[in-house]
């Protein structure tokens, strides 16, 4: 396929997937989705390759595929207007809030494609209010859905439908939801549709084009790397159940335009809900790679194709059931980033920013609201302080790495919940000091209106996001629970029942700095013991 | 009455479009920009004028340009106490996804301008903390101190109880100071949205006074109007304290003079295609202008209404090169003007768009601009003769490698286009068929014709004032107030409730389209609600009528695929947009011919590129073409600012007033 024709195809492929993107965000009922845009769209081939993805949410991006894999293994025998739903982590999901929904593609009877919209839904039942609980076992997470026909030749299943509507807390809301994602899915089957009506056997060669055109940008990439293995370990602070750190080790090996992605020596998967599925790490991978390249690649499997990820099974980074994994997707993914990250910064020192927050901070609090007389479930997650890059500071407040996820405006909070906000700032000194100062991560405090169950997943309370170069890391972040005028500060992971008029403030992590400083010593220590080190 | 002048301030030039409504003569001009000191253009402008004007109506890009390049006044922020904060932490996230060092727009104000007042205001309208007023003077001390000039203010909850705001904005007022408040500037929720869009306007607002007062001064009493974001006038008096609703006043007349136009020819549904150097702007009317309230500048959200336009990075001067993997990319990088396409000769050694028509023969060296500046076709050639080789493009049949890497260039620039057209018409929900592709801006009318046909599109309009459509749209424009009240209604509202609600609104419009001088005759007041599912968290906005709900329904339903009778809706906000019909020019007619163009209009036969081939095809002198004329693709028509490219099966007729009419079979 020649030049033009190449780049002519990849805006077409990408404006399909933009498409199914402004769908479904426009139509969707929770703030989740709607405000904070926590979902992706994405275009395969048909054998399941990932072909175009919409900038939505890094960590769907490596992860999709796998659930397309798992609907082709679960169902030989699509059908047109067919849509399959599944959220089972061992099963081409990633945690179980995130919903996805899988179209195939026909014409006549041909199987082109598909397309599928993954969506991190507020509630899918479970121990705990949001389904972000401290858990034990994936079976106290919430329902868990292995690939199954929700629309059959066009017409919804109603018995899955049911049976799922009755396993969550806010059922209007997953409909709006569900529903959304359908419509989402409907307009890409229908666009995608239009290209094969319109373009043929050619569409099919450019879909292989694309991948190899996007495998070709990233070994070019790969071979301006100097050759070697890179090392680097940190750790995850703890599963929430002991006070044990979970380390992560990687060792990057490149050579000619490869790259061996191993993750030998991490933690066996734990009792707690940290644990991460393969496809987690996998999308972890994909985004640190993506973004060092610095220039717009299409989303796409042609990305990896030069990339091994090899991950030793039942560890934190490859996950086997019945293990808990509520909290992999969210904060495991962010530690692999900052183990890859600082494995790389030996390779390319001049473009490694040092740690951020290296957390969601992820919130949920839920219960039942007498001035709105219904349940509710309130999910959010918190922004920090980026790292400093080499020849900047790192920003203040803001989403880094795995997620990308807008807050939700204090104003539609009060409007939604009965909560109120006193304090939405900037942590003012939380970032590492350096020759270039990591951002600073945020303080949020709400006082509650009414009794509610409060479920708090966070890391980076104890080992605090690296510095580099010489760098200061930053500031670890802190959760307070002012209870009846006493402030007590609270584990990262933590799940209570608190009262009216409570408080609960989180205090996020400030990112890493880079460079040492050009100062007079102020009596700050040495670097911290307790960040992560290149591993000899 | 004597004449009105309408006035584009545009990068290269200043736009004016004179029409003496008394005769009916309609004339236009342009003058340099003076772009340290814009004012003098359009002020020499007006004095060049045989006698002076009875109304001038201006497009100006001051406030734009003060944003985008942080020339604004020495603004603060004033904020509820714990949220001092609330500018720079936005909405959380970063620009770029894939941008490791997670850059966010820089807010208008640093943070040392964010300043906090002990008070709040709950989600009921309750006032939980009372104001004091001692706070009030600290704040201004603090202020002093800052040196603040213009200070915007955004309290919690203050579009559903605004005393707060008012006790501040009096006293910062009363002390001097340019203030804009919140609440009357965007009166709606969603704290950073709304704090951004009072920011800027207190940002942009002693810049914009000074120089409308420069121009009144000058002027003397004229009756001076200027457009806004949203396409309609605005009295300079308003401005002043709303000088945010002229941040993207610029666009907006050649969206207005496209629909004027068009709809002279009965045309109502279409798609306007502006195409200059550095960029595309694209715009769908669908008989109504094309409002949004989630527009941005530079990043920073600006939630008044705007005309919803939608830019793309592809120009006439946008480079096409071959990236890493293979692939032609053409733009986001742009010559510019300096040093500008290759073939202008001032050194440009990058392929753009502007080389590719001429290697393709679809621009004429000689007669671009009028042929004050020839072009240099070898320049085109040798850097697309480069381009082949880097893209291992080889020749085809009778065209060579350069003429097939030109011909590549074009589609990888359509492709650009046809996505940025897609998201303004198929991703909200509409048919391209059903539209007509209005095109202006200098490069256009080379793009328009083929781009249509590869949506659908059947019939092109090339306007015959196409390089001052812009000034003549301000021309055309009505005068428009929009008005705007939060109020969360849910569950079952009863209409009379609503329209009580309606009532401030209403005489709010009515009063000041009045103080502008409209009869009730000549003011149209609409009732719209912005209505959703409870639960969601966007809204349709559907005019308030008997039939609101139903018309929710069938909105939703064609929007989104789906829709819910039986559930409950909430209703966030009433609008009202207030029209006063303003009297737009009578287009001047030309010269009638016969089906055939004259003689004298052909200007050469020349080679040409097409699809493949290489053929021979006549090239028209726009200016001789009469109206009746028809011509028959492929064809090309230069004006002396823009050149029309009508590929095979295509053919195009002048209408009476000059527009070229381009049909594709």
């Amino acid at each position: 396929m020649d030049a033009v024709r190449l780049e002519i195809f990849r805006h077409l492929l990408a404006s399909v997937a933009e498409e199914m993107g402004a769908v479904l965000q426009r139509a969707a009922f929770s703030p989740n989705i709607k405000e904070r845009r926590d979902f992706s769209c994405a275009l395969f081939t048909a054998q399941g390759e990932l072909v175009a993805q919409a900038a939505h949410i890094p960590v769907h991006l490596g992860a999709m595929p796998l659930a397309v894999q798992a609907c082709l293994e679960a169902f030989p025998d699509l059908q047109p207007g067919d849509a399959l739903l599944l959220n089972d982590p061992f099963r081409g999901g990633t945690h179980l809030p995130d919903l996805t929904l899988v179209h195939p593609v026909f014409s006549g009877d041909r199987l082109w494609g598909f397309v599928a919209t993954r969506a991190h839904h507020a509630d899918i039942g479970g121990m705990s209010p949001g389904s972000m609980p401290l858990s034990r076992e994936i079976y106290q997470e919430g329902l868990i859905i292995p690939p199954v026909k929700l629309l059959r030749a066009g017409q919804l299943d109603t018995a899955v439908w049911d049976l799922l509507l009755a396993n969550v807390r806010t059922p209007e809301e997953r409909t709006g939801d569900l529903r959304a994602q359908l419509a989402a899915g409907r307009r890409g089957v229908a666009r995608f549709g239009e290209l094969i009506d319109r373009y043929g056997a050619e569409l099919e060669s450019a879909m292989e084009a694309l991948l190899d055109y996007t495998e070709r940008l990233m070994r070019r990439f790969l071979e301006g790397l100097p050759a070697g293995t890179y090392r680097f370990e940190d750790a995850l602070d703890d599963d929430g159940l002991s006070e044990d750190p979970v380390p992560i080790r990687v060792a990057i090996t490149l050579t000619g335009g490869e790259a061996i992605v191993d993750f030998s020596g991490t933690a066996p998967q734990r009792p707690g809900n940290l644990n991460a599925v393969r496809a987690i790490t996998v999308s972890a991978v994909y985004y640190v790679f993506r973004a060092l390249i610095g220039f717009d690649i299409p989303a796409n499997s042609g990305c990896l194709r030069p990339i091994r990820v090899l991950t030793p099974p039942g560890s934190v980074v490859d996950a086997r059931p019945p293990a808990a994994v509520a909290g992999g997707n969210v904060e495991t993914s962010q530690r692999i980033v900052d183990v890859l990250l600082g494995a790389l910064a030996e390779a390319l020192p001049d473009r490694v920013p040092a740690a951020s927050q290296g957390t969601m901070n992820n919130w949920t609090i839920g219960g039942w609201d007498p001035f709105r007389g219904r349940y509710y479930t309130y999910y959010e997650t918190l922004a920090g302080g980026a790292g400093a890059t080499p020849d900047r500071g790192g920003t203040s407040a803001v989403h880094t790495h795995m997620t990308n996820t807008l807050n939700t405006p204090i104003e539609a909070l009060e409007y939604a919940y009965p909560f109120r906000v006193r304090r939405y700032a900037i942590r003012d000194g939380s970032g590492g000091r350096g020759l270039h100062r990591g951002g600073d991560g945020l303080v949020r405090e709400l006082e509650l209106l009414a009794p509610a169950q409060v479920t708090i997943l966070a890391e980076r309370r104890r080992l605090r996001p690296y510095g580099l170069h010489g760098g200061e890391a930053g500031a670890p972040g802190k959760t307070v629970w002012i209870h009846r005028g006493r402030a007590r500060t609270l584990p990262g992971k933590i799940s209570f029942w608190a009262e009216a008029g409570d408080r609960i403030r989180i205090e996020t992590p400030g990112g890493g700095g880079w460079g040492a400083e050009h100062r007079h010593r102020t009596g700050k220590g040495p670097r911290e013991p307790d960040q992560g080190s290149r591993v000899k | 009455m004597s004449c009105r002048v309408g006035v584009d301030i545009g990068g290269t030039f200043t736009d004016f479009v004179v029409y003496e409504p008394e005769n009916g003569r309609l004339w236009t001009f342009k003058r340099f920009s003076t772009p340290d000191d814009p004012a003098r253009a359009v002020l020499e402008g007006i004095q060049s004028l045989p006698s002076p004007p009875g109304e001038i109506v201006h497009g100006s890009t001051v406030a734009t340009n003060a944003l985008l390049e942080r020339r604004g006044a020495r603004t603060a922020f004033v904020t509820t106490e714990g949220f001092r904060d609330l500018l720079h932490i936005g909405r959380q996230h970063r620009s770029e996804l894939y941008d490791l060092a997670a850059r966010k727009p820089e807010p208008l104000v640093p943070r040392a301008g964010c300043f906090e007042v002990p008070e709040r205001v709950g989600s009921d309208g309750q006032i939980l903390r009372p104001l004091p007023a001692e706070a009030l003077e600290s704040l201004l001390e603090a202020l002093g101190r800052y040196g603040a000039e213009a200070v915007g203010v955004c309290l919690l909850f203050s579009f559903l109880r605004p005393e707060h705001e008012r006790q501040v904005g009096a006293r910062l007022r009363q002390a001097g100071l340019y203030v804009a408040l919140s609440s009357e500037i965007l009166p709606e929720f969603r704290e950073y949205e709304r704090a951004s869009t009072t920011v800027a306007s207190a940002y942009v607002a002693p810049v914009l006074d000074r120089y409308l007062s420069r121009l009144e001064e000058a002027l003397g009493g004229l009756r001076f109007r200027v457009m806004q974001s949203n396409g309609g006038l605005i009295r300079t008096e308003e401005v002043r304290t709303q000088a945010v609703r002229c941040a993207l006043s610029g666009p907006a007349g050649g969206l207005i003079g496209a629909r004027y136009v068009a709809g002279l020819g009965g045309v109502h549904n279409l798609i306007t295609f502006d195409m200059g150097g550095t960029s595309t702007d694209v715009a769908l009317i669908a008989g109504e202008l094309p409002l949004t309230t989630g527009g941005s500048i530079d990043g920073l959200p600006i939630g008044v209404p705007m005309l919803d336009i939608h830019t793309v990075g592809a120009g006439g001067g946008s480079i096409a090169a071959v990236d890493p993997g293979g692939a032609l990319r053409v733009g986001p990088r742009s010559a510019g003007a300096d040093p500008g396409p290759a073939c202008y000769g001032k050194g440009g050694e990058a392929a753009t768009v502007t080389d590719a028509h001429l290697v393709l023969g679809r621009l004429s060296g000689e007669w671009f601009l009028g042929g004050r500046y020839p072009l240099d076709p070898r320049a085109a050639l040798d850097v697309l003769e480069r381009l082949a080789r880097e893209a291992k493009l080889e020749g085809a049949g009778e065209l060579s490698p350069a003429e097939v890497a030109a011909l590549g260039v074009l589609q990888v620039a359509h492709a650009h286009m046809e996505r940025a057209l897609r998201v303004i018409s198929v991703e909200r929900g509409h048919d391209p068929r059903d539209f007509v592709l209005v095109c202006f801006g200098g490069a256009g009318p080379l793009h328009a014709a083929e781009l249509a046909r590869s949506l659908g599109i059947r019939h092109v309009l090339v306007p015959a004032q196409a390089s001052v459509l812009s000034a003549l749209g301000m021309l055309a424009a009505d005068v428009r107030r929009d008005y705007v009240q939060t109020v969360m209604l849910s569950g079952p509202i009863p209409r009379g409730e609503l329209a009580r609600r309606f009532i401030p609104l209403l005489q709010q419009a009515f009063r000041d389209l009045r103080r502008e001088g409209f009869p009730r005759s000549a003011m149209i007041l609409e009732r719209v609600l912005e209505v959703r599912y409870a639960g969601q968290s966007y809204t349709l906005s559907v005019p308030f009528n008997r039939r609101w709900r139903a018309a929710f329904e069938e909105m939703h339903q064609s929007a989104y695929g789906y829709a819910d009778p039986t559930a409950a809706v909430e209703i966030t906000n009433l609008r009202v947009h207030a029209t006063g019909l303003g009297s737009p020019p009578r287009l001047p007619e030309i010269e009638r011919g016969s089906t055939e163009p004259e003689r004298t209009a052909l200007l050469e036969k020349r080679p040409l590129v097409v699809e493949g081939d290489k053929i021979v095809v006549p090239l028209y002198d726009g200016l001789m073409l009469r109206a009746g004329n028809r011509i028959c693709g492929p064809a090309l028509c230069v004006r002396p600012d823009t050149t029309i490219y009508l590929p095979p099966g295509s053919t195009g007729a002048v209408d009476s007033t000059g527009n070229l009419w381009i049909e594709l079979a």
